[in-house]
């Protein structure tokens, strides 16, 4: 096992950055509480049998999203993974959408056209993905060439995992951002294993290194700590909206759930979990807060009841109608592209 | 109205939307400098540069991939592939990105992906396929063929501008063969049918290439009046069109260059059986080319592609049924 | 198989008629040695103990021998006669696999030239088991609709297609060529086509009358050329009848078609067609009743078996019968076939009319306003009294070539006993 790439950085200060004020840090573990309390209601939900078909989550990467959409600008245009419930969360998707998402409801994104994490709310400037990975890193690819050829300082952002580092649209996609020197965000969210296959049957070479291959900048990060993901994210959106191309962040973290809600797991070794479990990225967010004087507990308390009076919501809220099943195969007006989203970090209003 | 080749109602289309519309892109292998494998963009980078006319890597994924994100932040992208065979290698991208994505999210892919397609000239296995029932099975993608020069300038004009992706199937074998009169300037062909020949013994219902073949068998069969329909859109397909005719002459003979199993005819012969039953007075003959790659050798590929001689006598037949 | 011109002989044989009939008897020969017969003609009839039926010939040709004579009883399967048959040759199978599928008969050729003497084969002279072409005539899908939407017999229509299958254009020129049918004589309306709905002014004549109306006119004026009108009137005192109408919440009309019905099947001889000079009794009443169609016309749908219904079914059945009589709704099946027709147009307060009679039928019933009047009573004792009664007249048109003055107001009588004692269904 390439062990060198899965060491998890020291807990503690590293990655903490000048650009976040104190509510910015908020807002971080606010997104990653978010996204954990959202999932596991789900789970509680799945496990009721009110949501349908598999359910996925991101159990201990909270931070790799989180970190990575807040340095996103209201104008980029994001292509999110399934286990990155935090970017929705930051650019703008309520806590009832996403809990009728999951529930197959017509109030969910996607109106129960698709399930669990599979959506992106074009109005917020997101594309939802699609099971076959990287697909979306030839999107969000051309949506910055679309940018590029436009002289718009805009980029585009999309995570993928280690496996899908094995699939050509990889490289395409690499290859394709790197000859034309896009403005896109390339997250690797290493997460230790795809599905069951860990990282040593997926690659001979760490992928970070595969960036320079492709004439751009690779760069590893302790995808545990949301601080040093924005940091790298911010630094990455620079050197795009700048015109210096792309970027390939290797976000290193574990997956600490099964791939999907049916997966026990048995081939992870116990002692790995346990050791990431020390490292577990709303811990560290919260570690930093309480010692800069922030009442965490409050806004863990404030979270818990949005999520609660979300879940009543959503479940209130109706199915969707079979008779409007045939609809929208085709768009029959004009063709909306995406809308802007919502941008967090206070870097961007001033 | 001028007189143009198909090819060069291509040429005519893409030159007059990348002239009206600053979000048209063409997006493709060799299609820049040197203007492409079969010159439909020959001269085009001169007069809109290499940014709007855009030599990509060699990654048909890539290429469809990168076109569905420069369309959903406004782009209006016109892929060309090489060769229509390509197209395996972008499938994943066309099917289950740009297929799905207004169903799932109400996001629209306008594209246009141009598939230079047919064969009869000893392409082989990969360079003569007619892929277009691969994406008749596929939800959320149109599928347009033209057979003549003004369909070809019209179609693409309304591919364009359609909000939609959309597979355009041009006939390599028609490129420079088949010339005809084009109105001037940009008008668009709506993705309906055409009857390319009214008759009432006996109806040819078929598209691209094959109806150039079903006018020339037919012209002059016994005396017999039959009637040429030129699908024209594949997806959508029109039904009432197809009906129309069906009713009007009671026997069909469905003509498709591409392979049998499955092929658009296959989709006009089961709509025929379920919903023309009562107008018929003979079974729904096929012509199409049987389940085998497209061989190389002369002899063996014209022993397998539908020609004047088979979609005669396949008539003759029905007739005298 | 080569399509060279050589004649073949094609046998005719006894046919089981059922699975245990085992012989048959030829009762008479249509035919002669020489003569041309074409499929399906009747070549003889024949008789066994199941039925006696006609023989159809197998093939188009010339009666080429017979081998069995009147009286003769023989075996099923026995060779009745021979048939020849000149240029059957039938084109090989297509070749192409993109050619049309083979016509259904083309694996039925008739067997080879057999010897003409000796003892007949065994078993189906189609020995290689194919059965003959004509006994398994297929008809296409358009060809069928047509045939059926023309009421034509196909085995008329002279096929032209390959082994003579009769094609669409076939039947197209039989339906050119066939003479005028006749019009339906049992019903004397017939409805317009349907028209779309919000459809334009009705086709006018140049005298201002709609087709309908013109219709209507040329039935009345031959019904009164053809009957005998006579008119016998009847007063009848509806108050039971006006009870058990708003209890059961109906028309006056179903009550007295329900006992028109019952009085029809005492005096059957009103329940009757006289057509030239055939007077036909019917056993089951069919009974038309008379739709306003406002300013178009009117027309007699008909309640087929009414005699089968109670009061509340004939009420739901003119109801159902009106609406779909005023939506045009109705097929020819619903206005065939009356035996009896009841007219209605009371709702206005006219109290008589002489109604024309529904030609074929031989009497029509007409039904005006109930109306209250004070009438005089006769108790049990004989005493005299005034009441408010709820009174109408029935007026009955009856034709005096098929039937008397006696036998109508005896109809009358029996319709006023039954309304007046109105006591339930």
């Amino acid at each position: 096992m390439a062990t060198h790439m899965a060491e998890p950085a020291v807990p503690g200060t590293a990655g903490t950055t000048e650009h976040l004020t104190q509510e910015d840090r908020v807002w971080l573990l606010r997104a990653m509480l978010l996204m954990r309390g959202l999932e596991e209601r789900a789970m509680t939900l799945y496990r009721q049998g009110k949501v349908p078909g598999s359910f996925y989550d991101g159990f201990g990467q909270e931070a790799v999203s989180a970190g990575a959409a807040f340095a996103m600008a209201p104008e980029d245009r994001l292509c999110i993974l399934h286990r990155d419930l935090a970017a929705h969360i930051i650019r703008g998707v309520t806590p009832t959408r996403i809990l009728a998402q999951y529930l197959g409801r017509a109030a969910g994104v996607t109106q129960g056209r698709d399930g669990n994490v599979h959506f992106g709310d074009r109005t917020l400037g997101c594309v939802g993905m699609v099971s076959m990975l990287p697909d979306m890193m030839l999107v969000a690819t051309g949506m910055a060439m679309a940018f590029k050829l436009r002289g718009e300082k805009r980029c585009a952002m999309t995570w993928f995992g280690d496996g899908s580092t094995s699939r050509g649209d990889f490289h395409e996609a690499m290859n394709w951002a790197g000859v034309q020197k896009l403005p896109v965000v390339f997250v690797l969210e290493n997460n230790q294993y795809a599905y069951s296959t860990p990282l040593d049957k997926q690659f001979a070479v760490d992928p970070v290194e595969r960036a320079a291959a492709y004439g751009f900048v690779g760069v590893t990060v302790d995808g545990n700590d949301a601080e040093a993901m924005f940091e790298a994210s911010r630094e990455a959106r620079e050197r795009a909206v700048g015109g210096h191309g792309p970027t390939l962040i290797e976000a290193v973290t574990m997956r600490m759930h099964g791939h999907a809600a049916h997966d026990d797991m048995k081939y992870v070794p116990k002692e790995q979990v346990e050791e990431w479990r020390k490292r577990d990225p709303i811990d560290r967010q919260e570690g930093r807060l309480r010692s800069a004087g922030v009442d965490v507990e409050a806004v863990r308390a404030s979270v818990a009841e949005e999520i609660d009076a979300a879940t009543e919501e959503a479940l209130a809220t109706p199915m969707p109608d079979p008779g409007s099943v045939l609809e929208g195969v085709f768009c029959s007006g004009e063709a909306e592209p995406l809308g802007d989203g919502v941008a967090r970090w206070s870097g961007f209003r001033s | 109205m001028s007189t143009m080749t198909y090819l060069q109602a291509i040429s005519s289309a893409l030159r007059d939307e990348l002239r009206a519309d600053d979000r048209v892109l063409l997006m493709g292998e060799d299609i820049g400098v040197f203007g492409g494998a079969f010159k439909v963009t020959d001269g085009f980078v001169e007069e809109f540069g290499t940014d709007r006319v855009m030599d990509t890597p060699l990654a048909e994924a890539g290429i469809i991939g990168t076109a569905i994100g420069a369309a959903v932040v406004g782009m209006r992208p016109v892929c060309e592939m090489q060769f229509a065979d390509f197209i395996s290698c972008g499938f994943d991208q066309l099917v289950n990105v740009a297929g799905k994505m207004h169903y799932r999210q109400g996001l629209a892919v306008p594209i246009v992906v141009r598939l230079p397609s047919g064969g009869g000239f000893s392409g082989g296995p990969f360079h003569s396929q007619n892929p277009e029932a691969w994406f008749m099975h596929s939800p959320g993608i149109k599928v347009v063929a033209p057979s003549t020069a003004s369909d070809a300038k019209g179609l693409l004009h309304a591919a364009i501008r359609d909000p939609n992706p959309v597979c355009y199937m041009e006939h390599k074998h028609l490129y420079r063969r088949v010339r005809g009169e084009v109105p001037d300037g940009v008008f668009e062909t709506p993705f309906t049918a055409r009857v390319a020949r009214a008759g009432s013994d006996l109806v040819v219902i078929t598209y691209g290439a094959m109806v150039q073949v079903a006018l020339e068998a037919t012209e002059d069969l016994d005396g017999a009046a039959v009637e040429v329909l030129d699908l024209r859109s594949l997806v959508p397909l029109d039904s009432d069109a197809i009906l129309d005719s069906v009713t009007r002459c009671s026997k069909v003979v469905i003509v498709d260059e591409a392979n049998s199993t499955c092929a658009a005819g296959a989709q006009v012969a089961a709509l025929i059986a379920e919903k023309g039953f009562e107008d018929l007075d003979g079974p729904v003959v096929r012509v199409s080319t049987p389940d085998v790659p497209i061989p190389f050798s002369p002899p063996l590929e014209k022993a397998v592609l539908p020609g004047v001689d088979r979609v005669k006598e396949a008539c003759r037949e029905l007739l005298a049924y | 198989m080569s399509s060279s011109r050589t004649d073949t002989l094609v046998d005719v044989t006894m046919p089981q008629m059922g699975v245990s009939v085992a012989e048959g008897t030829i009762v008479a020969w249509r035919v002669e040695p020489g003569d041309r017969i074409a499929a399906d003609a009747t070549i003889c009839e024949i008789s066994t103990d199941k039925i006696d039926t006609e023989v159809p010939a197998p093939v188009s040709g010339v009666v080429a021998e017979i081998l069995v004579a009147v009286e003769e009883t023989v075996e099923v399967g026995t060779v009745l006669a021979r048939i020849a048959t000149g240029d059957l040759g039938v084109p090989a199978p297509p070749a192409d696999p993109d050619a049309p599928a083979p016509p259904a008969d083309r694996g039925a050729p008739a067997p080879p030239p057999g010897p003409t003497n000796g003892a007949p084969p065994s078993g189906a002279s189609t020995g290689n088991g194919h059965r003959t072409a004509s006994d398994r005539r297929r008809y296409s899908p358009v060809v069928q609709r047509i045939a059926a939407e023309h009421d034509i017999d196909l085995s008329a229509v002279e096929g032209t297609g390959r082994g003579g299958r009769v094609r669409k254009q076939d039947v197209l020129a039989f339906i050119e060529s066939a003479p005028e049918p006749p019009m339906h004589i049992e019903s004397p309306y017939r409805p317009d086509p349907v028209p779309a709905a919000a459809a334009p002014a009705p086709a006018v004549a140049p005298g201002g009358l709609s087709r309908m109306r013109r219709q209507i006119g040329e039935h009345m004026k031959r019904s009164l050329e053809t009957a005998a009108h006579c008119t016998s009137w009847i007063e009848v005192d509806m108050s039971r009848v006006e009870e058990a109408r708003i209890r059961l919440g109906l028309t006056a009309l179903s009550f007295v078609a329900r006992a028109t019905i019952a009085a029809l099947r005492e005096h059957p001889a009103l329940n009757a067609t006289l057509e030239g000079e055939e007077y036909t009794v019917h056993q089951d009443v069919n009974l038309g009743i008379a739709v306003s169609l406002g300013g178009d016309g009117l027309i007699v749908p008909v309640i087929q078996g009414a005699h089968e219904l109670s009061v509340e079914g004939i009420g739901a059945r003119v109801k159902d019968l009106a609406r779909r009589a005023r939506a045009r709704e109705l097929s020819a099946d619903d206005v065939r076939g009356g035996t009896f027709t009841i007219t209605n147009p009371g709702q206005y307060g006219t109290i008589m009319a002489t109604p024309i009679i529904n030609q074929p039928q031989v009497a029509i019933l007409d039904l005006e306003t109930v109306v209250k009047r004070p009438v005089v009573i006769t108790d049990a004792d004989g005493n005299d009294s005034i009441a408010i009664r709820s009174m109408t007249i029935l007026g009955l048109s009856w034709d005096h070539r098929a039937l008397d003055g006696a036998m109508a107001a005896q109809f009358l009588a029996t319709v006023k006993r039954l309304l007046e004692g109105w006591t339930g269904s």
